[in-house]
């Protein structure tokens, strides 16, 4: 793994942050509404009271101008102030992005165990019940939308088995229930993707080689076949943040969890310009930095890949 | 004899058991999002709830008799020409810091509401035509407008005009809102943005006002914590996590109050109802005889009960039953009546001339365009009124948008039909509805009469005379068909039969924390 290939992947890198900031900044530019008069209409502020909150908010100079502001002061790592909250947004972001980090690292985990589960159990009982039941499982994970399975589930294990608190934070019993709701949500892409991989390498001639050798059958499965599946489940994973941090969004607002995704509706609903902006960079770095740290552990779990780089 | 022993016993716990106790925690849930809490700064009346326990007012208000009755200020006196209000201060009063209240703090609170700098979305805009506050001496302060306004006390007496610590607002800058320090029966603790707020007893406290009924906090601790969706709101107080929740789903009512462990107090808002905005400014609804039309066509009572559960009354005009200067003789406008409103559509020459249910006129149909926002069960309204009206034979086009976007749209007149509703505990409230410069002027109203009306209101202070104002308001704003009012608002709070003494103050929203105990079962 030469330098020039983390530097160029750093270097792409920078450029998505930069991409992301400024279409963050262009599309809300271009959402219908007025940040200044959704702020005040309802205060029985005066028109020309609403016009000098515009002005102060810098809403009235040309695009350009704002732009450039923005990526002088993004530059200088200053993500501005909340227009509704009037608290700096780097700190109000940082304040959020603690538990949502926490869910979305426990749904990976759980979605991770239970797709690589699932595929693996379909693969090696391919075309038996076993396989239709664990598809079905996953297909059932793919396509239920987690405000959904999350009602369903405050419903069965908190408001009648009592085992999970319905709503809130405070410690790994607070986690259980919405990691397991995202993360069975992202289980079902996963475990179709390791499904194929395993049934693929369960009939390569280094796994036929292995059994002929006499190698027991478990060994192989866990050493050579589950090896070689990791490193695309990491990669649908890696893929999938994008979907876990949007999936967060729902998940927070049905377990009342407070997280970056409850501040984005938020600032989204109010046209709070700063804090959507903080968000959505804030989001893309981590979704660069999850994808470059996959790539790079991507490369060194499957020696193709760097020695096609350098 | 040791029956009757025993009988004595179990009489004695069950009474000692029921009774309330000083002591205790509930939690508190609210249903806003992670959202700015600072009172001169933001606007939610969702703040109001835990901080109306924190800060102290210089006023307040009596919910029973709408009279203003002493706070921070022991007495005051307003000017002839009602632009100068001087007050009197409490001595002896200190803020949760040790920081003594006196007329310079209320100078210092006034200011920074008025600054500029803070960019106060609401507070700022309560004090109406505010010039400043002069300090006469330590303990007499004067508030000078440069014309008269009614709400003043009003608005002095919410949350939003509190007083709050000059010292702690300095220490904490613009991270002061994870601070606040007042002067009220409960200390501000920890507030942990969107999880949880935490309140503790002022044991100091002994200044409240004469609509508080113990002198300091009964409770320990209340723990204020978000519910965000409708849906989990209910089964959290089911669960336990929560003693207290506003804002429960009417259709959840009915469940809770069968329960022997829980109650629900519904409370009705002062305000302007929910109401269908009629834009007089776009065709066909230039024609009153097209909105008088829509108001016969509406069966409200089978909205309120279908949506509502009968949970908020059916409103007849702008304001809401319990606001001051509420006339009850809009109830004689508009009674269900379809075909009074056929037989207007008809005289105003929509007929249905190609059969296809749809009444037309010159070849264009009689189809309405409604802006929907997904809040406050805007499109479950919009949905019935849509089916009530195609009886009628008139075509709906709804589309639900953001607030910002409904701004942009109804302020351009780019609708038939829009709703909306405010709560506020002034008639005031119907100038920001109403009088042709307003906000939300979305029926474009443009009536001289109805400006006056609407400006000598909000100067003149003699009560008769606003109501004589207020009522005429009302009648022009029916006369007129430019609203179809829905219902009255009413705050739906589920309560676990622990919490005892559980009131709001005129507002409707704000509960009086001080007097809360919990009898242990």
């Amino acid at each position: 793994m030469g330098v020039g290939y983390v530097g160029r992947r750093l270097l792409s890198a920078v450029f998505v942050l930069w991409l992301a900031a400024s279409l963050a900044f262009f599309a809300l530019k271009l959402t219908p509404g007025d940040p200044a008069e959704a702020l005040l209409a309802a205060s029985g502020a005066t028109p020309e009271e609403v016009a000098e909150r515009r002005a102060q908010l810098g809403l009235d100079d040309p695009l350009w101008l704002q732009y450039v502001r923005y990526l002088t002061d993004l530059a200088r790592g200053d993500l501005g102030q909340s227009w509704l909250h009037g608290r700096p947004v780097g700190r109000m972001v940082l304040e959020q992005l603690g538990p949502t980090v926490e869910l979305a690292v426990a749904a990976t985990g759980v979605g991770m165990a239970l797709g690589i589960g699932l595929g693996t159990l379909a693969a090696v009982r391919r075309r038996t019940w076993v396989d239709t039941a664990a598809t079905a499982v996953a297909v059932v994970g793919l396509s239920t939308p987690t405000y959904w399975s999350g009602l369903l589930a405050i419903l069965f294990f908190s408001l009648h088995l009592r085992w999970f608190p319905a709503t809130g934070e405070g410690g790994l019993r607070h986690l259980v229930l919405p990691a397991a709701v995202l993360g069975f949500a992202l289980a079902g892409s996963i475990a179709r993707l390791v499904r194929a991989r395993v049934a693929e390498v369960l009939g390569s001639p280094f796994v036929l080689a292995a059994r002929a050798r006499g190698l027991p059958g478990r060994h192989v499965l866990f050493v050579h076949v589950l090896k070689a599946a990791a490193g695309p489940a990491l990669a649908v994973t890696a893929l999938q943040f994008g979907f876990l941090l949007g999936g967060a969004v729902v998940t927070e607002t049905v377990f009342a969890r407070r997280g970056l995704g409850r501040l984005a509706v938020e600032a989204i609903l109010w046209r709070d310009l700063p804090v959507v902006r903080g968000v959505v960079l804030v989001g893309a770095l981590a979704y660069v930095g999850v994808n470059l740290l996959a790539d790079l552990l991507h490369a060194w779990l499957d020696p193709r890949l760097r020695e096609g780089a350098s | 004899m040791r029956r009757v022993l025993l009988l004595g016993i179990i009489v004695f716990l069950l009474l000692a058991g029921c009774a309330p106790r000083p002591g205790g925690r509930i939690v508190y849930g609210l249903t806003l999002a992670p959202s700015g809490i600072d009172p001169h700064v933001n606007a939610s009346s969702e703040l109001g709830i835990p901080l109306t326990s924190v800060y102290d007012t210089l006023v307040y208000q009596d919910p029973e008799t709408g009279e203003f009755v002493p706070g921070l200020a022991e007495r005051w006196e307003v000017s002839d020409d009602g632009t100068v209000y001087t007050f009197y201060l409490k001595k002896g009063v200190k803020f949760h810091d040790g920081t003594p209240f006196n007329a310079e703090a209320v100078r210092f609170n006034l200011d920074r509401i008025t600054s500029p700098d803070l960019a106060s979305q609401k507070a700022r805009f309560m004090l109406g035509p505010y010039e400043r506050t002069e300090v006469v001496d330590e303990y007499t302060v004067r508030i000078v407008l440069s014309e008269p306004f009614a709400p003043l006390l009003d608005s002095l007496s919410q949350v939003y005009l509190a007083m709050a610590s000059p010292t702690a607002v300095e220490k904490w800058g613009d991270e002061y809102q994870l601070h606040q320090v007042g002067t009220g029966p409960f200390v501000f603790v920890e507030y942990v943005p969107g999880d949880h707020l935490l309140l503790r007893r002022n044991p100091d406290y002994s200044w409240g006002p004469p609509v508080y009924q113990h002198k300091t906090a009964q409770l320990d601790e209340v723990e204020f914590r978000f519910f965000t969706d409708p849906a989990t709101r209910s089964p959290a107080l089911e669960t336990g996590e929560a003693d207290v929740m506003g804002e429960i789903p009417p259709q959840d009512v009915a469940r809770l109050e069968a329960s022997p462990d829980f109650r629900v107090e519904a409370v009705a808002l002062p305000g302007a109802s929910l109401m269908m905005f009629m834009n007089t400014g776009r065709a066909p609804l230039d024609d009153i005889r097209v909105r008088q039309a829509l108001l016969y066509g509406t069966d409200r009572a089978a909205i309120v009960s279908t949506i509502f559960k009968d949970t908020s009354p059916v409103a007849y005009g702008p304001l809401t039953a319990v606001t001051f200067g509420y006339d009850p003789t809009v109830q004689q406008y508009y009674p269900h009546d379809p075909e009074r409103a056929a037989a207007l559509l008809d005289e105003a020459g929509w007929v249905d001339t190609d059969g296809d249910g749809i009444r037309d006129r010159d070849g264009e149909p009689l189809v309405l365009d409604m802006v929907l926002m997904s809040w406050g069960y805007m499109p479950e309204i919009g949905q019935l009124l849509a089916a009530q009206w195609a009886d009628l034979g008139v075509g709906v086009e709804s589309r639900v948008v953001s607030y910002p976007e409904a701004l942009e749209i109804a302020g351009n007149g780019g609708h038939h039909l829009i709703p909306f509703t405010l709560s506020g505990s002034d008639p005031d409230i119907l100038r920001k509805f109403f009088h042709s410069q307003a906000f939300f002027n979305w029926s474009k109203v443009e009536d001289a009469e109805l400006d006056g009306w609407l400006e000598e209101g909000a100067r003149v202070s003699d009560k008769d005379q606003r109501v004589e104002l207020y009522s005429q308001v009302q009648h022009r704003v029916m006369e007129e068909a430019l609203v179809v009012p829905i219902r009255d608002y009413v705050n739906l709070n589920g309560v676990s039969e622990r919490v005892q003494g559980l009131r709001f103050d005129g507002r409707g929203w704000f509960p009086w924390l001080i007097d809360v105990t919990l009898a242990e079962r």
